[in-house]
């Protein structure tokens, strides 16, 4: 499902590895801006200046933006800071992307989005009346948790975590590995890719295979 | 030091030159994706950019178009008297054919050219463009197309109210101050009110629309690198978006009434 073909940009030299269907790994970085060139070129920002990557068996970079918008449509990513919109409260920002593309309604969400709620614990009772803030109003666990949501809903093939644990205590880090977990083994054939900074807390993580991307 | 900067006139052609080819990519964008307005969530962002544009700006429209019907009506009642025909010509030359299309236009790059500009300056900055396309969304779908829809939508209404508002406005006053009735004077305005009138100035509020939205979109969207990039964007569109206002006024004027 996802594959990385001898990819080279910068300081990340010939890096092949392959997700299978229904696979889950993590990359492990000592360096943000190694793991930023990294997320770039999986979200297509970035061209590697030598190798493939492919999504789904097709390179990433070899379409236009329409065939590249068709192709995201199936992976959900979660970005580091929320990646919300800002002009948009939390609770539209959720329902975004599964309302431009399935054309969920509010009420038709709202269960999804308290049965993802209510994995995360009684403690998140507080969140569910933060739905109405704009962005910059929440904390960062907040965002992240309003974007994992967001991917949630689109019901993904491909989920990419971009240091989603990462500057978090350690309950909010427990409660979001077991949401991760959980949500992984809810659909056959579905992959998750985490990356992470090479620390304690994402040692916690349980994977199939783990990339050090540390030299 | 030569009063011709050569390398300054260069900077000068080559920017207009890049504004243009933006802009034209930018109408045509949105002319052949109109569609995406039949999505929710787009028509949610185009009825949001008609409430902020078009419903919030009708309080200045109403005191600038009622302060302008009041001053032209007076300017003229004192040079040609009560001469209630001639009063009617000049108040359609002055307010349908210019100062209504162009007024607005005015207060609408002044309230939303800026504001645009600005606002998508900054999500640019902020990377949220490449948030949305990590969602499956076409950024000039979501973002683009309902701005330039709504703006240009709006600028042809409020155009219109502006028109009402400061006939409507003058003659009362002029009806009020005793110098000529008002219903007489109104019926005036009617009876020498052409539909080509009309037909060119709801053009020039279209065309003003869609300057005005496609710029404050290409200033916006081209921003890049730190947060002064966002000020600057807001003054390029406001600069940029005047200057072919008045342009395009004369251009159409000519072409029409000349």
């Amino acid at each position: 499902m996802i594959r990385f073909d001898h990819v080279t940009k910068g300081p990340v030299r010939n890096l092949s590895f392959d997700l299978d269907r229904g696979g889950t790994a993590k990359i492990l970085f000592n360096s943000e801006d190694r793991k930023n060139l990294l997320f770039g070129m999986l979200a297509g920002l970035q061209r590697p200046e030598t190798g493939k990557i492919l999504f789904f068996g097709e390179d990433l970079f070899a379409h236009g933006e329409n065939e590249r918008l068709a192709l995201f449509r199936r992976i959900g990513v979660v970005p580091a800071h929320g990646g919300l919109i800002s002009n948009l409260k939390a609770w539209e920002n959720l329902l975004l992307p599964a309302w431009y593309h399935r054309g969920l309604t509010a009420e038709q969400a709202e269960r999804p989005v308290a049965e993802i709620f209510d994995q995360l614990g009684p403690g998140e009772a507080g969140l569910k009346q933060r739905m109405g803030e704009l962005p910059g109003q929440l904390s960062l666990y907040e965002r992240r948790v309003v974007a994992l949501a967001r991917a949630m809903l689109m019901e993904p093939d491909i989920l990419i975590y971009d240091f989603t644990f990462a500057g978090l205590d350690r309950d909010a880090v427990q409660q979001l590995m077991k949401l991760t977990g959980e949500f992984h083994g809810r659909k056959a054939g579905r992959v998750s890719l985490y990356l992470c900074p090479d620390d304690a807390v994402s040692a916690r993580l349980v994977v199939d295979s783990t990339i050090t991307l540390t030299q | 030091m030569t009063l011709i900067n050569p390398g300054r006139i260069g900077r000068a052609v080559l920017g207009t030159g890049d504004y243009w080819k933006g802009f034209h990519e930018l109408l045509f964008y949105s002319l052949r994706r109109l569609g995406a307005l039949g999505k929710p969530p787009v028509r949610l962002v185009f009825f949001k950019q008609i409430y902020f544009t078009g419903i919030e700006a009708l309080g200045a429209v109403t005191v600038i178009a009622a302060l302008s019907g009041i001053v032209i009506t007076t300017q003229i009642t004192s040079l040609v008297g009560q001469n209630i025909a001639l009063t009617a010509k000049i108040m359609l030359w002055t307010v349908v054919r210019e100062l209504g299309p162009l007024l607005s236009a005015i207060v609408i790059i002044a309230r939303s050219s800026s504001a645009t500009a600005s606002e998508l300056a900054s999500m640019k900055i902020r990377g949220e463009i490449d948030h949305l396309r990590f969602m499956g969304i076409a950024p000039g779908d979501y973002l683009m197309v309902p701005r330039i829809a709504g703006i240009t939508l709006s600028v042809v209404a409020v155009t219109f109210y502006f028109q009402m508002t400061a006939i409507v406005m003058g003659y009362a006053f002029a009806a009020f101050m005793g110098f000529m009735p008002f219903v007489k004077s109104i019926t005036g305005v009617i009876s020498t009110l052409s539909m080509t009138e009309v037909l060119v100035s709801l053009l020039k509020a279209f065309v003003f629309g869609l300057v005005i939205s496609i710029t404050s979109c290409y200033y916006g969207l081209r921003a890049s690198g730190t947060v002064t990039a966002i000020p600057r964007a807001a003054t390029g569109a406001v600069m940029r978006n005047l200057l072919t206002i008045f342009l395009l006024d004369g251009i159409i004027t000519y072409a029409f009434f000349v």
